[in-house]
């Protein structure tokens, strides 16, 4: 045989070698797999047949401070598809699509990206409303590869009452997962969206539970895995809130669907919240399915913001509520007394080339300090304001809890606005700012803004002698190792003498129960009530009216800031809404007695002096 | 005739030993990987392969004992009928798919003939060119009679076995003492395909080609149709791309970046990787592998049968079985040298490479060093026509043995 130039023994050798070499090659690389990277790819494996499946844990339920259940449990449906068992995914889309309310793309998305597990359901609607479930059930043959998991969907009251309050849940977003992963979130989990939903999440949560099965490839149960032992998913807490809710309910119908305001009771020894409403509201039952778009559309884009929590996330001008603020500064401060007396308010004041006019254009005359208040004469506190000066203005209306947050237990709480020096040379340059501005914002007009909130915290503390609690909305919580209850926590007292404070105690008293007073209809039959009216400017429509007050007046055990946007004087609209829930109020807690009691003449409760 | 007079050498019993274990482990490693399997049928398939096992013993026996000069003298008539049978499938299927006639009982893959036939033909035709073929009509005529079978492989579409041809034709040619230079010319081609990717990198490619030609100056013509063809091959690389089949494509493209499609073609090949890592030095336990019982491996009886291996009997199992592999192939080699016999020298080298081929393809595709291509494992894989198939080989080489004085 002609070799070529090799001889036959160095071609037999040269084959042998190089295809000997090969297979140590793969030798190698096998045992390089095999040893240095084992450990790696034995966890790929046991991650490929372990499915590991949460148990959701159950999530705590939501009472009221009386034991009203506000938020319970229910069960649902969860719509899922097999996709091994569907047989024309484009005719099953087309069909669940309406019915469900998902669209046709979404659905044949969601089942062809599990292709490779093919007998793992995937979740297409949370929470399927009834009918929909019964036809499903009943027309099962129609859906093939179709079918209902048993889920828990959380209750929320009816008419979308205190929803601002309790918030709502929705599925975890792409962007949380990210961050999440890992923590006992996965895709799907649901997240408190808004209000303690969302602040007591965690407890709420409480810790899912896993399983851990067997899987093939294609996603069928082989069944539970033997080494490793179950975990029994931990309940969340079941909460108390602070919220009264026959109080609430009051409110709520007191407002009405009609009207926009915020109504905030507070108990003013405890900082805790009694009533929190926001109107309008939106029904938070809608969240607990996927919402649909069209619900969406509607609340976001509704001309009267009915997602907007105006308790804590509104701010507005506080109007002359705020008078007893600044008189309080005044006093304080020694610019005035309570003899003190200014120019007579002929129903305007002249400060430079500008007139300010008094609500009462027919004017007040020359008034003390306490008598200015119950008549809310505009005049008398231009002069005060004038004489107070920015400074001190900005300095006491931030002691007294304005401008910053007061850190209740909800998320999104608003600051609300105190201006002060640096403030308007911000916005004017140096000292550029009329001087003028003082006037307004000494009677709550002007850039100064306050929530409804800040409001009652302050009359809360204004009632109690001066103590200002952290509001709060959560009276205690039921955990594993037994009932917690949150206590009381000062976070400031008012920068007012206790000799200052009954001053303006006596002021707010005149305001309800005075001749002069301007809040007449916010009088309460067995109680005194102490409060100030409000009517806060508004450049994009109608005044709102205010009114806050505190009762009884002697030991008050009820505060309620209430705005009503739009509405016009405070003393008309506002105050009666807080009468009659103060009168509820006090009734359900035994000051005012039920036994109907001999009509006390109005007389002797103006002289009844607190 | 050695055989009957009970003078068998020790190399042939090592071979008969070293097949016979490879064919009791994929029986085994048949039973493990499919006793989880859905169907009656599919859990009986190990069953089946016994059946096989059996009938391709007793063929192997009837290869060791018809002289070597039958099959010399029957080479193109084989070779004729294969032909007719490719042809056949190609009819059938319409121009698509057909790699089997259905005899009920038995799928016979037509390829897995087509590859003996082919070492039979190349070795009967080199047998008698006394020289090497390195004159230009004879090296056509080889690669016409190697281009025949492998089109219409290539057209079925089976491109695993199609390649085997082009091993088994460089190897043949190497044997024959073809020179080595001209054997680099006969891959460059090839090596231009993948080098026109880029025109730079195909220019370097070209400038090299014409420095060895001019290095060894093999004659005008040969320069002249090497050139030819490293033109044409390097400009109808995108065609042959546009022509390649979507999966095609896609076992090329995952093999150079298996995470490209996690779920989709490079699954396979992780899943494999990871049934081999998970398995460490001592394996998981026969018919306790999880990747391979719980149906993660695709195609664990066929293509990925050494994955089982690796993830059931670990490091250990895996070496066991390459160097019973690696026995065969040595023994093969030195059979193949020391036969005096050209044409049996021949068969047994077309034998070792068929062996060899489909070993390294089929071993690296599940440790994830070559792209997915379909190749079975040797006395190993699932499938009579595979195992009838290498149990033939191991008879020419037995064959070949025990007559190595014969001229």
């Amino acid at each position: 045989m002609n070799t070529g130039g090799y001889s036959r023994a160095l071609r037999a050798n040269l084959l042998a070698g190089f295809l000997l070499t090969i297979i140590i090659l793969l030798i190698v690389r096998m045992f390089y797999m095999q040893t240095f990277q084992h450990k790696a790819y034995l966890e790929v494996s046991e991650e490929n047949r372990i499915r590991v499946v949460p148990e959701i844990a159950v999530r705590g339920r939501v009472f009221d401070r009386n034991g009203k259940l506000l938020i319970d449990n229910r069960p649902s449906y969860v719509v899922a598809a097999v996709p091994n068992e569907i047989t024309n995914l484009d005719a099953l889309s087309d069909k669940l699509s309406d019915l469900i309310g998902v669209p046709e793309e979404r659905i044949r998305k969601k089942i062809r990206n599990s292709r490779f597990r093919r007998y793992e359901p995937v979740r297409l609607k949370r929470d399927a409303p009834f009918d929909v479930v019964c036809r499903i059930e009943e027309a099962s043959d129609h859906y093939p590869g179709i079918v209902l998991q048993l889920d828990q969907s959380r209750n929320y009251p009816e008419h979308g009452s205190a929803a601002h309050l309790l918030g709502y849940l929705s599925e975890i977003t792409e962007k949380e997962l990210e961050k999440l992963r890992g923590k006992g979130f996965r895709s799907g989990s649901l997240m408190g969206r808004k209000g303690i939903e969302r602040s007591y999440d965690h407890y709420l949560r409480g810790v899912d539970g896993t399983k851990y099965l067997e899987v093939t490839a294609e996603g069928k149960i082989v069944g539970q895995l033997n080494e490793r032992a179950p975990i029994a998913p931990t309940p969340g807490f079941d909460l108390t809130l602070t919220i009264d809710d026959d109080l609430q309910l009051l409110g709520e119908a007191l407002l009405g669907d009609s009207l926009s305001g915020a109504i905030v009771a507070m108990n003013p020894n405890t900082g805790g919240i009694l009533a929190f409403v926001s109107q309008p509201s939106f029904d938070a039952n809608l969240f607990t399915g996927p919402l649909s778009t069209e619900d969406w559309n509607r609340l976001s884009t509704d001309q009267r913001h009915p997602l907007l929590n105006r308790c804590i996330q509104a701010t507005y001008p506080p109007g002359s509520i705020y008078k007893l603020i600044v008189a309080g500064a005044a006093l304080e401060s020694g610019t005035v007394t309570t003899e003190t007396r200014f120019l007579a308010c002929t129903g305007g004041y002249r400060y430079g080339n500008r007139v300010f006019r008094c609500h009462k254009l027919s004017g007040h005359g020359v008034l003390t300090l306490v008598d200015a208040i119950a008549a809310s004469c505009d005049v008398y506190f231009y002069q005060l304001g004038r004489k107070l000066g920015l400074e001190k203005f900005a300095e006491y209306s931030r002691a007294c809890g304005f401008g910053k947050q007061l850190g209740i237990d909800l998320n999104d709480e608003a600051a609300g606005l105190v201006p002060d020096v640096d403030y308007y040379n911000k916005r004017f340059g140096d000292g550029k700012w009329p001087k003028s501005l003082i006037l307004n914002l000494s009677i709550g007009q002007g850039e100064l803004l306050v929530t409804p909130l800040q409001m009652v915290s302050f009359f809360s503390a204004l009632g109690n002698g001066g103590t200002m609690f952290r509001p709060h909305v959560l009276k205690g919580m039921k955990t594993a190792e037994g009932e917690i209850s949150m206590d009381a926590e000062v976070i400031r007292k008012l920068p007012f003498s206790p000799e200052n404070i009954s001053i303006l105690q006596r002021a707010a008293f005149e305001v309800v129960n005075g001749k002069h007073g301007t809040a007449h209809r916010a009088q309460v039959k067995g109680t005194i009530v102490a409060g100030k009216t409000g009517t806060a400017q508004n450049p994009h429509g109608n005044e709102h009216a205010w009114f806050c007050a505190y009762a009884p007046a002697d030991n008050p055990k009820i505060a309620i800031a209430c705005i009503v946007e739009n509405a016009g004087h405070g003393g008309s609209v506002a105050a009666p809404i807080v009468a009659k829930m103060i009168e509820q109020y006090l009734r359900s807690i035994g000051i005012i007695q039920d036994i109907p009691q001999p009509v006390a003449p109005a007389k002797g409760i103006v002289n009844a002096n607190p | 005739m050695q055989i009957l007079r009970g003078n068998i050498s020790k190399s042939a019993m090592l071979l008969f030993a070293a097949a016979l274990f490879l064919t009791l482990v994929g029986i085994l490693i048949i039973q493990s990987a499919m006793f989880a399997a859905p169907s009656q049928f599919e859990q009986n398939y190990f069953k089946r392969q016994m059946i096989w096992a059996v009938v391709a013993i007793l063929l192997f026996m009837v290869v060791v004992a018809v002289p070597m000069r039958f099959y010399e003298v029957f080479a193109y008539v084989l070779f004729g009928l294969v032909v007719v049978l490719l042809l056949g499938l190609l009819m059938k299927g319409g121009g698509k798919a057909a790699r089997w006639f259905n005899f009920g009982f038995f799928h016979l893959q037509v390829a897995e003939m087509a590859k003996i036939a082919v070492v039979f033909v190349l070795a009967r035709y080199l047998t008698y060119s006394r020289r090497p073929p390195n004159s230009v009509r004879r090296f056509a005529t080889v690669l016409i009679l190697v281009a025949i079978p492998m089109l219409m492989v290539l057209k079925q579409p089976d491109l695993g076995t199609s390649l085997v041809f082009i091993a088994v034709l460089l190897t043949v040619f190497y044997w024959s003492g073809l020179p080595v230079m001209y054997l680099l010319f006969l891959i460059t081609p090839a090596v231009s395909l993948i080098a026109s990717s880029h025109w730079l990198s195909w220019l370097i490619f070209f400038v090299l080609v014409l420095a060895l030609l001019q290095m060894i100056k093999p004659g005008t013509l040969f320069s002249i149709v090497t050139i030819t063809v490293n033109l044409l091959s390097g400009m109808i690389m995108p065609f042959v791309w546009n022509r390649l089949q979507d999966y095609q494509k896609m076992r090329i493209l995952v093999f150079l970046d298996p995470g490209r499609d996690p779920l989709g073609a490079g699954y396979q090949i992780i899943q494999s990787k990871v049934a081999i890592g998970s398995g460490g030095l001592w394996g998981k336990g026969y018919m306790a592998g999880t990747q391979t019982n719980l149906a993660f491996i695709p195609e664990r009886h066929t293509d990925f049968v050494f994955s089982v291996i690796g993830e059931e009997f670990g490091f250990w199992g895996g070496l066991l079985v390459l160097l019973a592999f690696a026995g065969i192939i040595l023994l093969g080699i030195r059979i193949a040298f020391k036969c005096r016999n050209k044409f049996s020298s021949l068969v047994v080298i077309g034998g070792v490479t068929i062996l060899a081929f489909q070993l390294v393809v089929n071993v690296g595709m599940a440790l994830g060093l070559m792209p997915v291509t379909g190749l079975p494992l040797p006395f190993v894989s699932y499938g009579g026509s595979s195992l009838l198939m290498s149990w033939m080989i191991l008879g020419l080489m037995v064959n070949a043995e025990l007559n190595w004085q014969e001229y």
